[in-house]
This record gives structure tokens, C-alpha cells and sequence, in this order.
């Protein structure tokens, strides 16, 4: 009998050991770790200042908003800008929302800074403490970027005009935090940025590297060469430096001076000011780079070394070799989607080679014979009938009554508009999915051009279009450059933007329209339009070539509230939290 | 009789030892062994049906199997089995075991099935811990009986005939469509009249084709299936063994390329051995293999059938052959291509491709290789009891232990192909290829791609004590104790499936009157932190069988009549979804990221998880009645269950408290923790009746029974801001959409109207702006019906005359909704036209109009989910109807054959229901069939 009982319980044992203990009475191990393991794993900590980076908006790419602006279409019925601009814009549904992802990066910042006292990044003692400077640093400048964009998607105004920022956060938060807190002000947020940034300005290079190693030494006497390398190398371009910071406050002075928040008090010269930091830093106006209205198709991105700027890039991501790009927004002739299709009204913006505009009574436009003489940019940027693109030069033709799948409207992926998108793609790419090739593209998240329009703009209302206030250089001066690296007004010097000089109000519209082609599809149109508080609705055109015959036609309109100047809260967040204030209108 | 045992000894012995069993002897000792017989199976235990109160229900397949074939071994249950309509009291996914053993119900044959059990009520399920919380299908295989060898021989030839399949409008038609779907969005016609004059002609569907994916040209009209299947039972004092051997082949509809050579076989072999080694101490082995084989084109036909138009504008159509005869013979360029492709179909055509299409389901059924998917199953059983009454009189030890495999791998040839444009001319009235133009390259690497291998481990073990005894002849005491876990590994999957628990019962009754029993478990779950790892469950249940009472001892009318209640809670972690749940996640393998092209590469440090150590189990909290009846000499039975219960505790992630961007998708991060919030509950009842009766020869049998249950969330995570979007409250099946007003029928109306988008135009459908914000947004989503049916019915049939057996089984449903929502029901864009499409709204059709205005843009406005597209879900369906013929025993007296049925049956073969021809098409899939079965039972 007992050896039954013996036998039987040896199998459940047998079972038991069989079966073995994972899962069943404890759980398998899982490479979860906990918060404090970067105390001893220094580059765990560096790498959740990764996430930070991670969450900057449209960190690997273009957003595309143009769509929704009167810039360009999209044939995608699904995107999200182009569902924005029908209408579908709501508290709810804003492909715009940026609280989460840059909330979330605030978060890890102060994750990080309650953190940092703890992690040991080096054995060498004066290093670790130059690291632990350095880090506090870059979480508080990537604290203030990330507020900053914040404030561009999600600031506004009360129904008293009050304007709002949002709730300025800047310990952990966890479950016994209070997460229902009210909105700061914008001032207070825009003081916050700035306070982050002076901070950060104290201990981060301009730039890394050895240019900066001289203000380092005059601030660490007696660092070593090898601690300098260490800490402030050239391996870390492409980090948040002080020139990235000095663009950042450039970028937030131009937005508080303009109209949409001009109640900050902040002044449009201090905006010039700031710009101006920029201009001077890479050498003053002359240093516009003479490439720098088409870096993305230099066809020397691959050689670029890794800590290497181009002249014009003040900031750009990793480069790395793709199509994507090209097979979303390619003609269907050359394997792609065609998605984005630029208006007619931008290309109606681009003036004739003689500068005027195309409504200019000097223009000598021709509305049968639109693309003839005109900007050498509209060709640059935009594919119109009958231009050549792809690696073989093929003409494209987008007339409505063409044969192939690129006319109007032929198939889905056809362009609406008449035009294909042609900026920012790379003509020596091959999207047959039989025999595709792929080029080096980067993201520019940072050009000059940018800070040179700034100023621009920015002085333009301080000082007049050739007043300079300190500088050494006018708003006129600036867009003189630009004009003339676009090619525009050689014969006539420029005769149009002569004619700005002394008329503000003209030199603003050229400012301001110059921004427009110079920047476009790059994200800016969709806040600028905000910022000026200009027309948000004006409809989105295209062209219909039939039989040679050139009609302008309407292909969407647009239908944004006045309220749209700003974006909205969360819907979700505002039903969580009592204390969160909605922007007017929303 | 001594014929066949010299036939089938070898192979009988053969068997035998392979099973390590003494060879059997024919002996007639049938106490010897347990019968599964008409004992109900329970959770680690059997019982008589007197003896089970409540929330249980059997079916005897082997019964069913006399009058009923079908190839699931879940078939039609909904028919005979209160309570069950796919779920267990509408509870979700139910735990099968087969022979105690979790494993799949698609593994097992009915032919092969004794019993299946269906274990509803928190008395029946508690034993089995965590998995079985929402119900168990216990389903148990034959066993060997002491009664001598019987072999029987079955045959089935299956047709399956498509009941429908979609009808969607041919080129011409489309076109037209088409064009006026482009002038309703303001855009100019994609198609000439010409054009559409030459699809409509159907000259030469090689230049103007009207693709059309079910036609006799591709499919064929119906499929088989032919099965064959051999039982062996037998065995003798010291052993019993039951086996068998099925085998079916099955081909496919498509009817050209490589779906000519699409096929499923399956091969299985199953034998259970029950021994008995001494008085006190028996055992068994049961053992299975399956060996599946599928072989499928890599086409996706039936995918692109449901989106690929009859043509498609846009320079050219996509033509699945190109005609080589069409090819002028001077054309040099175009004959070299002719004589260098690698597919030239039939000798006569290149495989049709255009730029926007260079490949297509034609040209890869023709050559894009094929995929060979193999599974095999190996189940492998054995346990044993162990009488202990030397110990305790009454007491007994059953161990067992599985172990089961399950592999499954593909195998394919994969080919690129070159696909061919044709360009046409006209010479003098006769239509030309003037250029061909070559899309991509043909390349066989010959290669056999090995992939999507998969692995499943499943390992399960029991222990337990039995104690079964009777004092004075009034008292009768039960108790078990058992412990009990299973593990199930899959391939890819880093974490096991597993249950674990430590089971006990104790049963009392008073003179098989009076009933008691406590059921209870403690739950342990892996899942949850440390020191919160184990739970109890009690259940508690008392009984009264009324029918044993004095008073109705001697009932001319009643013959078993008892009523119980219990009460008791079930804890359980199978809907938490994970492990570590409770921890606070921090992975140093985050999303990736870099600063500059040298130092790329590197992996965030990132949360992913808040932590909240209380997580605790989700609780089944239930009451239960039921009340089994048993009329005039079991001529009427009939039993009723009563239930409410509260699943409480399920858990969410605390977004509802945690503002929304402490958890972010990309990149991958989230600081909120699951915490135990949801809560439902669940009331409902079940009734089911069986009545008997013959008239003379004829012996008639009918049962019924319904199901109805209503689901509330009475705790629900959400932040709403108006009443109507609260799901706290609110049934829990609600299906919710906009309420739909009609067509806009004018500009003046769209201007004066809450709409989508500022796209909307006279005959789209216009809603109701709920909250009046002049917006139609998720905001103004209401209850528009309930997804499933609160009530579910079946009822079963039966007719005996003399050699005859009529078998019918139906079953319904009633209160739920149904949506049209696919892609024949939804056309826009570039989707594919249905016949739906003939009722659009245009300014002619206003009033007559049954469906929205075309559009060549996006679905936003009309094709989202609204009461315009609801239907009621009401339905009645016959499943199935089979004649049975036993040939009279006479004629086999003394014969090598002991009997002989023959049987036809039609499955599927009606359905009652709105919208019926919707319901039974499938749209991109293989469609659903009906089947006619002939077959034919031959017992030696």
C-alpha cells in the first residue's frame, strides 16, 4: 500500500519539477529595472535624456502642416491635416496636440534633474562634476525647448483676452501628485523658458567643440584637455548647444512680439535683438550660404562628416540613407503617391525673375504662359506641367487632359492641384519598387535662413525697413540677400524691393511673402498665418490645364473659427481636471 | 466472431504493446472498470445527475453521434445546451479541456467524444481556479468498454456549396457610377461615354476587361471533403482500449493557377487504454497525433476580391492575360518579351500588370509560388487511482499528469514575376497590341522559405484525495482535496500561460434530501506582487431534493424534482493582461535615438509602467438558483438557472485619474499604473425542456431552451461630459453611433446644420448634434443598439420510426443589432461598387434614395457608424437536418457486419433573419457555405 503512495506522490513531484516554478508560483524574470539602477548606469541617465530628445516634435521629419493651411492639399483623404482643414478641427480631434508628448518630455526632465545628484558619470572626480553640470544643463534647455513648443500649439487667450501658457511643472510627478492645477500665464511661462535658458547658457557651450574651449577654460581654470574633450567634444554636435538655445529664444521672441501675442509685452526689437544674436554669431549677413535655399539635395549629404553642419544648418538630425519621402510625394510616373500638391496660391506667391509680383503691373506675367520667367524657386520647389523630375529627367505632365496617371485628378494618387510637391525630395532617387534606390536625406531642424527672416521681420516693425538699431544691418539688407541668392532682380536691381524702403507696410507683405516660399514645407506656414493673426480661410486653389488652356479652379476651402488663431487643450484633460481653463472659443 | 479475431488480433497486439497493456481478454466484468456512461463530469470529480445541483449541463455525443454527424466537436451545441451560444452564460471565453486537459475544441472529432460537460455556475468552475472563471467545456474522449471487440467503420463525402457570394456591378456600370461619384466632389469624369460604350460592348475584354473574381472562369461551383474514420473498442479484465484512425481530405474553390493544387488533409490517430492493475489501483494513458497539411496559393484572392474594380481608371486598366495572338507578328520587340517570360499561360497569354499594378492576384496565382502550412499535434495523458480504504475506508488518490506538443511551421516557394501592359491600336476595325510594356523581372530562386514556426508546450498535472463515505445510512459525506496547475509555453511568447491552485470540497447530505456543499480554492497568480499573490474562493451551496420528500416519494407525476441556491465568489487573473502589472516598468530598451550620425544607436531609458502593488484579482461574484425537474417518467424534464454576478475589479489603466500625458505612444512611454476599477454585472437565466413521446412505433423528442442575460458596467473608467456618452450605467454590450436624421437634401439644410466637415453636400446623411455645438464629433455618439443578443435560443428534434431517425437542431437569437459596415456596404474612394450603390441619393432619387450620394474622397461624413446602418439582429437558423437509416439488425445475425446506418444530412441549410443575403455573404474572405454530408457507419 504505502508504496502506492510513495510511487504516486514521486510523479506529482516529478510533474511538479517537470512543470518548474516560472510563471506558475513566481513570474519569469523580466529585464525591468528600476528607476534608481542609473545612479550606477550612467548611460542609462544619459539615455533617458534620450527620451527628451525623442519627444521634440517632428524630430525625424516634416510635419507636413502646410495642408492645412493655403499652402497645399493633400490626395490622402485619411490626413490629418487635410481632415483639420475641412473642418474637423475640435478639442478632441487636433493633429496639431503636442501636450502630451512634450508634457511627457517635461516629465523626464524633471525625472532627470531629481536624479542627477545621484548618478556617478565618471570616476575622474573634476569630470564627473563637470558631467553632472553639464547634464543639469541640457535637462533644463530641453525643459525650455519643449515649453516652448508647448506654448506655439497650445497657449491662448481666456474670454477676458488674457493670454494663457499652461501649468508650469517642474518636479516629478506621480501618484500622489496633484495633477489638477491651473494654467500659468503665458508671461510666467515665457519667464520660465528664460530662466531655464539663461541657466543652461551658463554651462553649455555655443557650440561643441574646440571653438568653445577658450570660454570654457575662462569658466574652469585648470581643466585638462582631456577633460575638455570629455565633457564639451565635437562628438556632442547635434546636443542642445548655445547657439541651438540662442535660436530657440530667437524663435520665442519673434512669436510672443507678433500680433496673436503681442499682450506679453514682449517689444518686436527685443525680437531683433535676439535674432540678430544668431546673424552675428555665424559672421553678420554675408554669411547667408549661397546653397542654402536647397541644402536637401546636395548630393554631398553622404559625405557630410558626423559632427558636420552645413553653412546654412544650424541644427540637424542624423542623416540617413531613404525613399520615403520620394515615394509619398513622387508623381504616379515615378512610383509615388503624389501626396502633397502645393496651391496655386503659392505658386501665384512666387514673383517673376524681375522681383515683382505676378499681379505687379511691371510683372510681365503671362497667365497662358504662368511659368515662364518666373522665381527660379517655384521650379526648385515645385513641380508644375511639363518640368522634368525623377533620376531621368522625365517630363512630368499634370495637364487634366494628359494621358498618364500624373494629369489632374486621374487616379487617387494624382496630384489635385496641377502641382507635385518637389522641395525637399531628392530628383536622384529611384522609387520603382522593381529596381528602388534610396539617397542620404537629413532633417534641417534649425537653418539660417530662418534667423535672417526673423530679423528681418522682427526690425522691419521696430525700426523700419532700413533702420538697424544696433546692428549693423536692416530688415531691407537681409531680404536684399535672400532675394538675390534666389536669383531674383538681376537686370533690374531689384526694383520692387527698392520700392519697400520707405513704405513699412510693403516691405512687410515682401517680408513676410519671402518667408513663405523661403520656408515652405517646412512646417512654418501653419503657425506663422496664427501668429500674424492673418487670414486662415482663404481657399485652397489649384490649376486646370486643358487643351493648353490654363483655369485657376478652387480645391478646398477652408473653414477655421476665429478662436483657431490659438489651439486648443485637450478635450479629455479639460473633463479630468476642473482647474485646467480651456482657450476661448474651444 | 473467431474470423475476425484472427484479423484484427495482429494489429490489436501490435496496439497493445505499443501501449505497454496486457493483451486483452474478452471478459464481461463491466463493474470492474468505470463507465463514463451517464455519470455528469465534473470538475475532478463525476457524480450521478441526482447528485449535482446546479449549473451544469451534459450532452451524450455518443448518443448525438447516432443521429447527428458533424466535423466540430462544438457543432450545433447551441441547440442542446441551455446557456451556451458560443460563450458560457454570455460570460466570454470559456476553458475547454479535453480529458482534463486544457486544449483545443478543434482538435478533437465528435466521433472520438464520450461526453461534453458545460460547467457554468461558480460551484462547477471554483475547483479549477483562475482559467476556468468564465466557464469550462470538459470534453471527454471515449473510453474502452469490457464488452468485447467492436470495430466500426465510418465514411463521409461532403459537399460545400457557397451560399453567395457578392455581387458588385460589371465595368460599364461601375464607370458610369464612377463619373458621377467625380462630378458630385467637383471633379471632371474619369471615363469618356467612348470608353464606356467599349466595356458595356464587351468586344474584347482584353482591352476593356470586367474583372470579375467569382466567375466559373476562377472558382469552381462547390467543394469536397472526403472522410474516413476507424474506431477500435475493446478489452477484457485488465484492460479496456478504445482507438482511432481519420483521415479527410478537403479541396478549395479556386479553380486555375496554383489554387488548383489548394487542399487541407488531416490525419489523426487517438487511443485511450484504461487498466486496472490491481483491486485497489487502476490507471490510464490517453494519447493523440494530428498531422494537418494546408496548401494555399499566395494570391490573396479573396482579399482583392472585395477591392480590386471590374476595371479602374487612370491611364490604363489592369487586364489579368494578355492575348499573344493579338500581337502582330512583325512586332519583334514584343515577341522577344513573349519568348523570354518564364509564364506564358496556356501557351497563349502574358500575365497582365499595369505600372499602378504591377502585380495582381492573377498573375500570382499563376506565378507567385505556393505555401504549405503543417501542424502537427501530439497529446499525450496518464493517471492513476489509488484506492486507500486500507487507510480510510472511503478515501482515494487520483494523480495525472499531460504533456502536450503542438508544432506548426510553413513552408513556400516564393517567386517574383514580370506582369505585361498591352497598347492598342485599331486597324481597320480590328483591335491590335501595337507595344507591350514589361512591369518587373522573373525570378524563381527555387528555394523553399521555411517560416511562421511556432511551438506550443502545454505541461498539466493533478493531484488529489477523494473521500466518499456514508454514516448510518443518512448522512453521506464527500471531500476532496486536490492541487492542481497547468503551463502552456509558446514559441515567441516570453511568458508562459499557466494556472495554479489548491482545491477543496466538502459535500454533506441528509438522506440524499438535504444538501450542503462548500467548494473553495486558493488562487494563486503569478501575476500579481509578491505577498498578493494568493486569494481565496468560496463557494457555498445548499440543496433540497423536494422529490425525495415523503409527500412526493410516490408522485405518479413527479419523478425527480430539486431546487438549490449557492453563493460564493471566484477570484481570477486571466483578464490581467500580463506580468508585472503591478510594477513600476523602467526598460533600458526604449524607443531608439541619437544626436548625429555618429551616435545613433542607443535605446531610451523609459518608463513604461506605473507601479500599484495593491493589484489585486478580478472577482466573480455570484448568486445562483436552479430548479431541475423531471416529469411522468422522464417525459417532460425541464430545468431553470437563475444568476446574478458582479465581475468586479477588472482592470484598466488609471487614465481616467492620470492626466493623459503621463502615457505617450510614440515614443513608447507611460508613468500610469493598472489599478483594479471596472466593474459589471451580469443577471440572467436560462430555461430548458425536454418532452418525449410515442406513438406507437414513432418516438418523438423535442427540446427547447433560451438564454437571456443582461450586462450593466456599474463602475466604469471614463471622463465624460455628457450623460448620453457615459458607459458607467449603460448596458455593457451598448454599440454606440450617431443618430442618423436622413439625407441632407440642400445647401440651405447642410447651412443650417451641425455637419461633419465642410465637405458635406446634399445626400450625405445628416445627424444629430447632440450637445449643439454645431459639430458632429465623437460628442454626439449615442446608444444606437447593443452589440450580441441579450436572448439566445436553440431546439432540437427528433423522430424515430422503426429503422428511421429524423434529426433536426436550430437555433436563435434576439435584441441585439447588427451594423453594415464592410466594403460592399461601404463604397467610397477607390472602393470596389456593390449593387448597393444603385439605391445613391441623387437630386432625381431625393426621396426615394437608400443610400448616400457617391464620393471618390474619403468615408468621414457617411461611412462611419450610425443608426442609417443598423439592422436588427434577430435571427432564426436551422443548422441542421439529417435522416438516418439502421439497417435491421436481422439481416446481420450471425454476420462479419453487426449493423449499418446510413445517413444524409444538410448543414446551414436556412436562415430567417433582415438582411439575410448581407448576413450570409462574405465579403473578402472565403464565403460561407452549406454543406450536404453523405455517409455511411459500418459496425464489425
Amino acid at each position: 500500500m504505502k508504496k502506492y503512495i510513495y510511487s504516486s506522490f514521486l510523479a506529482i513531484a516529478a510533474a511538479t519539477a517537470l512543470t518548474g516554478c516560472d510563471d506558475v508560483f513566481s513570474p519569469a524574470p523580466e529585464n525591468n529595472l528600476p528607476l534608481d539602477f542609473l545612479e550606477q548606469n550612467a548611460h542609462y541617465a544619459e539615455n533617458m535624456l534620450g527620451v527628451v530628445y525623442t519627444y521634440i516634435p517632428n524630430n525625424g521629419g516634416y510635419p507636413f502642416s502646410e495642408v492645412a493651411t493655403d499652402d497645399a492639399v493633400s490626395n490622402d483623404a485619411g490626413n490629418g491635416y487635410r481632415r483639420m482643414a475641412e473642418g474637423l478641427w475640435t478639442a478632441s480631434n487636433n493633429p496639431t496636440n503636442r501636450w502630451e508628448n512634450c508634457r511627457s518630455a517635461i516629465q523626464y526632465c524633471n525625472i532627470f534633474l531629481a536624479n542627477v545628484d545621484k548618478v556617478q558619470w565618471t570616476k575622474d572626480e573634476v569630470a564627473n562634476a563637470l558631467f553632472r553640470e553639464r547634464f543639469i544643463a541640457e535637462a533644463r534647455a530641453l525643459r525650455a525647448i519643449h515649453l516652448f513648443y508647448l506654448l506655439q500649439a497650445h497657449a491662448g487667450v481666456d474670454a477676458q483676452g488674457n493670454l494663457l501658457g499652461l501649468p508650469i511643472v517642474t518636479e516629478p510627478e506621480g501618484a500622489g501628485s496633484n495633477f489638477n492645477l491651473p494654467r500659468n500665464t503665458y508671461v510666467q511661462c515665457l519667464q520660465a523658458i528664460e530662466e531655464d535658458i539663461a541657466a543652461a547658457m551658463e554651462v553649455l557651450p555655443a557650440k561643441w567643440g574646440a571653438s568653445s574651449y577658450d570660454d570654457i577654460r575662462a569658466k574652469h581654470p585648470g581643466i585638462t584637455e582631456g577633460q575638455l574633450e570629455r565633457v564639451y567634444g565635437s562628438r556632442f554636435t547635434g546636443r542642445v548647444c548655445g547657439i541651438i538655445l540662442d535660436g530657440y529664444l530667437g524663435r520665442l521672441a519673434l512669436m510672443s512680439a507678433s500680433p496673436a501675442f503681442e499682450a506679453s509685452g514682449r517689444t518686436w526689437e527685443q525680437a531683433a535683438d535676439q535674432n540678430a544674436k544668431i546673424i552675428d554669431f555665424v559672421g553678420g549677413i554675408y554669411a547667408l550660404d549661397q546653397k542654402g535655399a536647397n541644402w536637401y539635395c546636395d548630393p554631398n549629404i553622404k559625405q557630410l562628416g558626423e559632427a558636420e553642419m552645413p553653412a546654412e544648418v544650424l541644427w540637424r538630425s542624423g542623416k540617413g540613407d531613404s525613399n520615403s519621402l520620394e515615394k509619398d510625394n513622387f508623381p504616379p510616373t515615378l512610383y509615388g503617391n503624389g501626396r502633397i500638391n502645393p496651391t496655386q496660391n503659392l505658386v501665384d506667391a512666387f514673383p517673376m525673375a524681375n522681383g515683382y509680383p505676378i499681379n505687379h503691373e511691371l510683372s510681365d506675367y503671362s497667365a497662358q504662359n504662368p511659368y515662364a520667367d518666373r522665381d527660379p524657386r517655384l521650379a526648385m520647389y515645385i513641380l508644375y506641367n511639363g518640368a522634368t523630375a525623377g533620376h531621368n529627367n522625365s517630363v512630368i505632365k499634370t495637364n487634366a487632359d494628359g494621358t498618364t496617371n500624373d494629369a489632374l485628378n486621374k487616379i487617387t494618387t494624382s496630384t489635385r492641384t496641377g502641382y507635385y510637391l518637389k522641395k525637399l525630395l531628392r530628383q536622384d532617387v529611384n522609387c520603382d519598387p522593381n529596381n528602388n534606390t534610396q539617397q542620404s536625406h537629413y532633417t534641417a531642424r534649425m537653418r539660417m535662413t530662418e534667423f535672417f527672416l526673423n530679423y528681418a521681420e522682427a526690425a522691419n516693425e521696430a525700426w523700419g525697413p532700413t533702420g538697424t538699431g544696433s546692428h549693423d544691418y536692416s530688415a531691407y539688407d537681409i531680404i536684399r540677400e535672400i532675394r538675390i541668392r534666389a536669383g531674383l532682380g538681376f537686370e533690374n536691381g531689384d526694383a520692387y524691393l527698392k520700392s519697400a524702403k520707405n513704405d513699412k507696410d510693403l516691405m512687410r507683405e515682401i517680408i513676410r511673402n519671402e518667408r513663405r516660399l523661403e520656408l515652405c514645407f517646412e512646417g512654418f506656414r501653419f503657425y506663422d498665418l496664427r501668429r500674424w493673426k492673418a487670414e486662415l480661410n482663404e481657399p485652397a486653389n489649384g490649376m486646370n490645364i486643358t487643351a493648353g488652356v490654363f483655369t485657376p479652379f478652387q480645391v478646398e476651402t477652408r473653414n477655421y473659427g476665429a478662436h483657431m488663431f490659438y489651439g486648443p487643450i485637450p478635450y479629455s484633460e479639460i473633463l479630468k481636471f476642473s482647474e485646467l481653463q480651456q482657450n476661448a472659443g474651444w | 466472431m473467431e474470423k475476425i479475431h484472427k484479423i484484427i488480433s495482429p494489429a490489436l497486439a501490435a496496439t497493445a504493446l505499443f501501449f505497454g497493456a496486457v493483451p486483452a481478454t474478452v471478459a464481461q466484468d463491466e463493474a470492474v472498470l468505470d463507465t463514463l456512461g451517464n455519470e455528469l463530469q465534473l470538475a475532478f470529480r463525476s457524480a450521478t445527475p441526482e447528485q449535482v445541483f446546479g449549473g451544469v449541463s451534459q450532452v451524450n455525443v455518443v448518443q448525438l453521434d447516432k443521429k447527428s454527424y458533424t466535423n466540430y466537436s462544438l457543432a450545433n451545441m447551441q441547440s442542446l445546451v441551455a446557456g451556451y451560444n458560443g460563450s458560457l452564460w454570455d460570460m466570454g471565453e470559456a476553458l475547454v479541456l479535453v480529458d482534463g486537459v486544457p486544449r483545443d475544441a478543434n482538435n478533437i472529432i465528435p466521433t472520438e467524444i464520450e461526453t461534453i460537460t458545460f460547467l457554468k455556475g461558480a460551484q462547477a468552475v471554483v475547483l479549477y481556479g483562475s482559467t476556468a472563471s468564465k466557464g469550462a467545456i470538459l470534453i471527454s474522449t471515449k473510453r474502452g468498454r469490457s464488452t468485447g471487440l467492436q470495430v466500426t467503420v465510418r465514411g463521409n463525402a461532403t459537399l460545400n456549396v457557397p451560399k453567395a457570394y457578392p455581387k458588385y456591378l460589371g465595368a460599364a456600370e461601375y464607370m458610369t457610377l464612377y463619373n458621377e461619384a467625380r462630378l458630385n466632389d467637383g471633379l471632371e469624369k474619369a471615363f469618356t461615354p467612348e470608353d464606356i460604350y467599349n466595356y458595356a460592348s464587351g468586344n474584347n475584354p482584353f482591352r476593356y476587361p470586367d474583372i470579375n473574381f467569382f466567375s466559373s472562369q476562377y472558382l469552381r461551383k462547390n467543394t469536397q471533403r472526403y472522410e474516413g474514420q476507424a474506431e477500435f473498442t475493446g478489452g477484457g479484465k485488465y484492460a479496456t482500449f478504445y482507438a482511432l484512425v481519420g483521415l479527410y481530405h478537403g479541396n478549395d474553390l479556386i479553380n486555375f493557377g496554383e489554387g488548383k493544387n489548394n487542399g487541407t488533409t488531416r490525419l489523426n490517430v487517438r487511443g485511450n487504454i484504461d487498466l486496472r492493475l490491481n483491486d485497489f489501483v487502476t490507471g490510464w494513458v490517453n494519447t493523440s497525433a494530428t498531422f494537418y497539411d494546408n496548401r494555399s496559393d499566395l494570391a490573396n484572392y479573396w482579399s482583392n476580391s472585395a477591392t480590386m474594380r471590374p476595371t479602374n481608371p487612370g491611364a490604363s486598366p489592369l487586364v489579368p492575360l494578355i492575348p499573344i495572338s493579338f500581337i502582330e507578328p512583325n512586332d519583334e520587340n514584343s515577341w522577344i518579351l513573349v519568348n523570354n517570360t518564364r509564364y506564358l499561360i496556356d501557351g497563349q497569354y502574358l500575365l497582365g500588370g499595369t505600372q499602378q499594378y504591377p502585380t495582381n492576384p492573377f498573375a500570382a496565382m499563376y506565378a507567385a509560388g505556393y505555401s504549405k502550412w503543417t501542424s502537427r499535434q501530439m497529446q499525450f495523458d496518464a493517471g492513476v487511482r489509488i484506492g486507500l480504504d486500507a487507510v480510510l475506508p472511503g478515501l482515494r488518490f487520483v494523480g495525472r499528469g499531460a504533456v502536450d506538443y503542438n508544432t506548426s511551421y510553413s513552408t513556400s516557394i516564393n517567386n517574383t514575376y514580370a506582369t505585361y501592359q498591352a497598347s492598342w491600336t485599331n486597324y481597320a476595325g480590328a483591335d491590335m497590341i501595337n507595344t507591350i510594356t514589361k512591369f518587373g523581372q522573373d525570378l524563381s530562386t527555387g528555394t523553399q522559405n521555411i517560416g511562421g514556426s511556432s511551438e506550443r508546450q502545454t505541461l498539466a498535472f493533478s493531484g488529489q484525495f477523494d473521500y466518499t463515505q456514508r454514516f448510518n445510512d443518512v448522512h453521506g459525506v464527500e471531500a476532496n482535496l486536490v492541487a492542481h496547475g497547468y503551463k502552456r509555453t509558446i514559441s515567441g511568447q516570453y511568458h508562459r500561460n499557466t494556472n495554479a491552485s489548491l482545491a477543496m470540497r466538502a459535500a454533506y447530505n441528509y438522506d440524499q434530501r438535504y444538501y450542503a456543499e462548500f467548494n473553495g480554492a486558493i488562487n494563486h497568480s503569478a501575476k500579481l506582487a509578491p505577498g498578493h499573490r494568493n486569494g481565496f474562493s468560496p463557494v457555498g451551496s445548499i440543496g433540497w431534493r423536494i422529490s425525495q420528500e415523503d409527500f412526493l416519494k410516490d408522485s405518479p407525476v413527479v419523478d425527480e424534482l430539486r431546487v438549490n441556491a449557492t453563493y460564493g465568489t471566484i477570484l481570477q487573473d486571466i483578464d490581467i493582461d500580463g506580468y508585472y502589472l503591478y510594477d513600476n516598468k523602467y526598460t533600458a530598451d526604449g524607443d531608439w535615438w541619437g544626436w548625429n550620425d555618429g551616435n545613433g544607436g542607443k535605446q531610451t531609458f523609459v518608463s513604461r509602467q506605473g507601479a500599484n502593488p495593491d493589484l489585486t484579482f478580478v472577482k466573480r461574484r455570484e448568486f445562483n438558483m436552479g430548479i431541475d425537474a423531471s416529469l411522468w417518467n422522464g417525459a417532460l424534464k425541464a430545468q431553470a438557472e437563475f444568476f446574478t454576478m458582479n465581475i468586479d475589479g477588472l482592470p484598466v489603466r488609471a487614465t481616467n485619474i492620470y492626466p493623459s500625458y503621463m502615457g505617450t505612444y510614440y515614443p513608447n512611454s507611460s508613468f500610469i499604473p493598472w489599478i483594479n476599477y471596472n466593474r459589471q454585472r451580469r443577471t440572467g437565466g436560462t430555461l430548458s425542456v425536454t418532452g418525449t413521446q410515442s406513438f406507437g412505433d414513432l418516438k418523438l423528442q423535442l427540446g427547447l431552451n433560451a438564454m437571456y442575460v443582461k450586462a450593466k458596467n456599474t463602475r466604469w473608467s471614463e471622463n465624460v461630459e455628457y450623460d448620453w456618452l457615459r458607459s458607467e450605467g449603460a448596458e455593457a454590450g451598448a454599440m454606440r453611433g450617431y443618430h442618423c436624421l436622413g439625407f441632407f437634401q440642400s445647401k440651405e439644410e447642410i447651412a443650417q446644420s451641425a455637419v461633419i466637415n465642410n465637405n458635406t453636400k446634399p445626400g450625405d446623411l445628416k445627424y444629430q448634434d447632440m450637445n449643439g455645438d454645431g459639430i458632429i464629433d465623437s460628442r454626439d455618439q449615442v446608444i444606437i443598439g447593443r452589440w450580441g443578443n441579450p436572448w439566445t435560443m436553440g431546439f432540437n428534434f427528433t423522430a424515430q420510426y422503426k429503422g428511421f431517425t429524423l434529426y433536426a437542431a436550430g437555433s436563435g437569437n434576439v435584441g441585439g443589432t447588427s451594423l453594415m459596415n464592410n466594403q460592399w456596404a461601404w463604397v467610397y474612394g477607390d472602393g470596389k461598387y456593390s449593387e448597393i450603390v444603385r439605391g445613391r441619393w441623387t437630386p432625381e432619387t431625393a426621396n426615394t434614395a437608400t443610400y448616400p450620394r457617391l464620393t471618390t474622397q474619403g468615408g468621414d461624413l457617411n461611412f462611419v457608424t450610425s443608426d442609417f446602418w443598423t439592422f436588427k439582429s434577430d435571427a432564426f437558423y436551422l443548422n441542421q437536418v439529417q435522416l438516418t437509416y439502421t439497417l435491421p439488425a436481422s439481416i446481420f445475425a450471425d454476420k462479419f457486419i453487426k449493423g449499418v446506418d446510413v445517413y444524409v444530412n444538410g448543414n446551414d441549410l436556412l436562415t430567417c433573419r433582415a438582411k439575410r443575403q448581407y448576413c450570409e455573404t462574405n465579403v473578402g474572405s472565403l464565403p460561407q457555405n452549406r454543406s450536404y454530408n453523405l455517409g455511411v457507419k459500418i459496425n464489425f
